[in-house]
C-alpha cells in the first residue's frame, strides 16, 4: 500500500477517470458532445490543482485520448472536425493555468507557515536570550549561581533556536519536490546518538532509555531528515513530560517495517486531540506555557511521510506514546561476512 | 596549543570574527582578521602564519581555492567553518586539504578543541613502533592483534584494518570517501553500506555503550571520527 503512496492522486484520478467513462458511455445520446467533452475536463482540474505540470500533461493527454469513445469516427485517434481541436487546445490550457495558480498557492502557504514560525516560535528564545544577557548585564553584582543559571539558559536557548531553524531549513527542502531525499545507507542508532548530542547533558541527565533490537538492519533514507525526526520526537517527549521521568526510545523491525517509539510520562490526552498534534501549530489545548514550537511534530509527519511511512501518538497507561512506521523499501544487500 | 601564534581568521561577519579573536586574544595569540579572499592571499603571502581558520561562504570566491593555494604554499592546520547543510561544501574542502571543521553555530569550546587536536597531529611525527594505543584499546600491526584492556578482541581483517585506519588518524575527520578508498580500496569509494555495517561491528566490539560511543563518532552526512583523548605517542 505504502509503496502507491506518493502516486495516490494518480490512483485517485483514474478512478474518476472510470466514474465518467461510465456515466458518458451510459448517457451518451442524452449528453451531447459538448456536456461529455466537459466531464473529461473534470479529472484535468482535479490533477491540475496538485500544481504537477507533468502530471497535468500526462492526465490531460490520457483524458484527450479517452474522448476517441465518442468524438467520431469512435475508438480511432482521427479527428474531422476542427472544433473539437479547439477543445483539446483549451484542455491543456485550462491545465496550465490551474497547475501554475495552484503552485502559487502552495508556495505561498509555506511562506505563510515560515512567516507564523519566524514571529512566533522565534520570538519566545531569543527574548530569553536578550532578558538573561540583559540581567547580565545590567544588575551589579550578581550572585555566582544565579550569573550561571542565567548563562545557561542563554545556552539552552541558543540551542533551540537552533533546532527550531535547522528544522525549518529541512521542512523547506521537504516542501520542495525538486529537491529528492538524499538517500543513503543509515544506522538508526547511530542517528539516535547523534540526535541526542543535540541536548545538553544536563538537560538529558539519566533520563534516556533505549531499547534497541540486537541485529538492526540498515535502512535506506535520508539521514539528516531522520536524525531531525528523532531530534524533534525527543524534544517534545522532554518538553510534554513530568520533570525528572523516564523517556523510552525503542527501536525494532519485521521484514517490512522499522518500528521507532518514543515514549514519556505525563498526563494523558484527549484522543481527538491526539492526531491534531502533527497538524502544523496544533497545541494541545492544555499547554499554552510550554515553550516551544508548533512546527516540530507537523514536520515529524512531513519527513515519515517522505519516507512512506506513518506517525501517531497514543496514550499509555503512563503517559503518551508517539510511534514511527518507516517500511523497509530497499534491503541491504548480503555482505559476504569475513572468517575470524 | 603554545602561546603567542598568529591565528589568521577569514571570516566576513563582523561579531563572528570579533568573537573568534576575542576567543584567541584570552588565551594569548595574536590574529589577524581577513574579511575576503584577496586579503587572505595577501596575508598567507607575507606573514608566518600558525593556523588559519576559513568561512567556506566569502563574498568573493570559492574557499577551496583558497585552500588549495594556502595548502601548496604552508604546512598549518587549516580548520573550516561552514553553515549547516553544507555536507558536500565541507567534503570538498576537506578534499582540497582542509585539516577539520566547524559548523555554524559552534561553542568556542569546541572550535579551541578542534585547532588543539589538530595542532597536536602537526607535531607528531610518524612512529615506527608496531603498537598503537589508544585508551584501553592497543593493536599490534605486525601482529595482527588487538586488545581491549587485557581481553582480545576478534576481530575480522577489514574490521582490523579498518581500526587500524581510524587509530592511525586519530580525532581526525575521515571522509567516508576517504576510508572507503583506504581501507577497502579504489573503486569502493561510494559502498556506504560496507562502511555502515564494518563499523556498526567494531562498535559493538570496542565501546562500552553502542548508543553514546565514545571511540568512533559519526559526523552526519560527511564521516567519522576517532576520538583518542589519551597523551599523543
Amino acid at each position: 500500500m505504502q509503496l502507491f503512496y506518493p502516486y495516490r492522486h494518480y490512483i485517485i484520478t483514474f478512478f474518476l477517470f472510470a466514474f465518467i467513462t461510465a456515466i458518458s458511455l451510459t448517457f451518451r445520446h442524452q449528453l451531447e458532445m459538448t456536456n461529455i467533452i466537459l466531464i473529461h475536463l473534470l479529472p484535468v482540474i482535479v490533477i491540475a490543482l496538485r500544481g504537477e505540470l507533468i502530471a497535468t500533461i500526462v492526465i490531460t493527454t490520457f483524458s484527450i485520448a479517452l474522448l476517441a469513445l465518442y468524438i467520431p469516427p469512435t475508438l480511432s485517434f482521427i479527428v474531422h472536425e476542427m472544433i473539437y481541436i479547439w477543445s483539446f487546445v483549451i484542455f491543456y490550457i485550462v491545465g496550465y493555468i490551474i497547475t501554475t495558480q495552484a503552485k502559487r498557492i502552495h508556495l505561498n502557504s509555506i511562506k505563510e507557515i515560515l512567516y507564523h514560525t519566524l514571529s512566533h516560535d522565534l520570538k519566545t528564545p531569543l527574548s530569553s536570550i536578550m532578558g538573561n544577557a540583559t540581567f547580565l548585564v545590567e544588575t551589579h553584582p550578581l550572585d555566582a549561581a544565579l550569573r550561571y543559571k542565567a548563562l545557561s539558559q542563554i545556552i539552552e536557548s541558543s540551542r533551540q533556536m537552533n533546532r527550531l531553524i535547522s528544522s525549518l531549513l529541512d521542512s523547506a527542502r521537504l516542501q520542495n519536490p525538486q529537491t529528492p531525499l538524499k538517500k543513503e545507507w543509515c544506522d538508526m542508532e547511530d542517528l539516535i546518538s547523534i540526535a541526542l548530542r543535540e541536548f545538553r547533558k544536563d538537560v538529558l541527565h539519566e533520563r534516556i532509555e533505549c531499547h534497541f533490537s540486537v541485529e538492526l538492519p540498515l535502512f535506506y533514507g535520508d539521514s539528516g531528515l531522520l536524525m531531525r525526526l528523532f531530534v524533534n520526537l525527543i524534544d517534545n517527549a522532554l518538553k510534554y513530560s513530568d520533570e525528572e521521568k523516564l523517556i523510552e526510545i525503542a527501536i525494532s523491525t519485521t521484514p517490512t517495517e522499522f518500528f521507532i517509539t518514543f515514549s514519556n510520562e505525563c498526563p494523558p490526552i484527549p484522543p481527538e486531540e491526539l492526531e491534531n498534534l502533527f497538524e502544523k501549530f496544533y497545541r494541545a489545548g492544555n499547554t499554552a506555557d510550554i515553550s516551544g514550537s508548533g512546527i516540530g511534530l507537523s514536520i515529524c509527519r512531513d519527513i515519515t511521510h517522505a519516507h512512506h511511512g506513518n506517525i501517531h501518538a497514543h496514550n499509555t497507561d503512563k503517559g503518551i506514546s508517539v510511534e514511527v512506521t518507516l517500511p523497509i523499501l530497499k534491503r541491504p544487500a548480503i555482505l559476504k561476512m569475513e572468517e575470524l | 596549543m603554545k602561546p603567542h601564534q598568529l591565528i589568521l581568521i577569514v571570516e566576513d561577519d563582523e561579531a563572528i570574527g570579533r568573537l573568534l579573536q576575542l576567543a584567541f586574544h584570552q588565551l594569548g595569540h595574536k590574529t589577524l582578521l581577513a574579511k575576503d579572499r584577496q586579503s587572505a592571499l595577501r596575508e598567507v603571502q607575507t606573514r608566518s602564519l600558525d593556523i588559519v581558520l576559513l568561512d567556506l561562504g566569502l563574498p568573493d570566491g570559492d574557499g577551496k581555492e583558497l585552500i588549495k593555494t594556502i595548502r601548496s604554499k604552508l604546512s598549518i592546520p587549516i580548520i573550516v567553518v561552514s553553515a549547516r547543510s553544507d555536507e558536500q561544501e565541507i567534503i570538498a574542502a576537506l578534499d582540497a586539504g582542509a585539516d577539520d571543521y566547524v559548523t555554524k553555530p559552534f561553542s568556542t569550546n569546541e572550535l579551541l578543541a578542534r585547532v588543539r587536536s589538530t595542532q597536536r597531529r602537526f607535531l607528531v611525527f610518524q612512529t615506527s613502533d608496531p603498537l598503537i594505543i589508544c585508551n584501553d584499546i592497543t593493536i599490534d600491526v605486525t601482529q595482527f592483534t588487538a586488545l581491549k584492556h587485557t581481553e582480545p578482541l576478534k576481530l575480522t581483517p577489514t574490521e582490523f584494518n579498518l581500526l587500524k585506519y581510524l587509530m592511525l588518524h586519530r580525532n581526525q575527520v575521515l571522509t567516508h570517501g576517504k576510508i572507503l578508498k583506504e581501507v577497502w580500496g579504489i573503486g569502493y569509494q561510494s559502498e556506504m553500506q560496507y562502511l555502515r555495517t564494518y563499523i556498526n561491528a567494531l562498535r559493538k566490539k570496542i565501546e562500552p555503550n553502542t548508543t553514546t560511543p565514545t571511540y568512533i563518532q559519526t559526523e552526519l552526512g560527511i564521516g567519522y571520527r576517532f576520538v583518542c583523548n589519551g597523551p599523543a605517542q
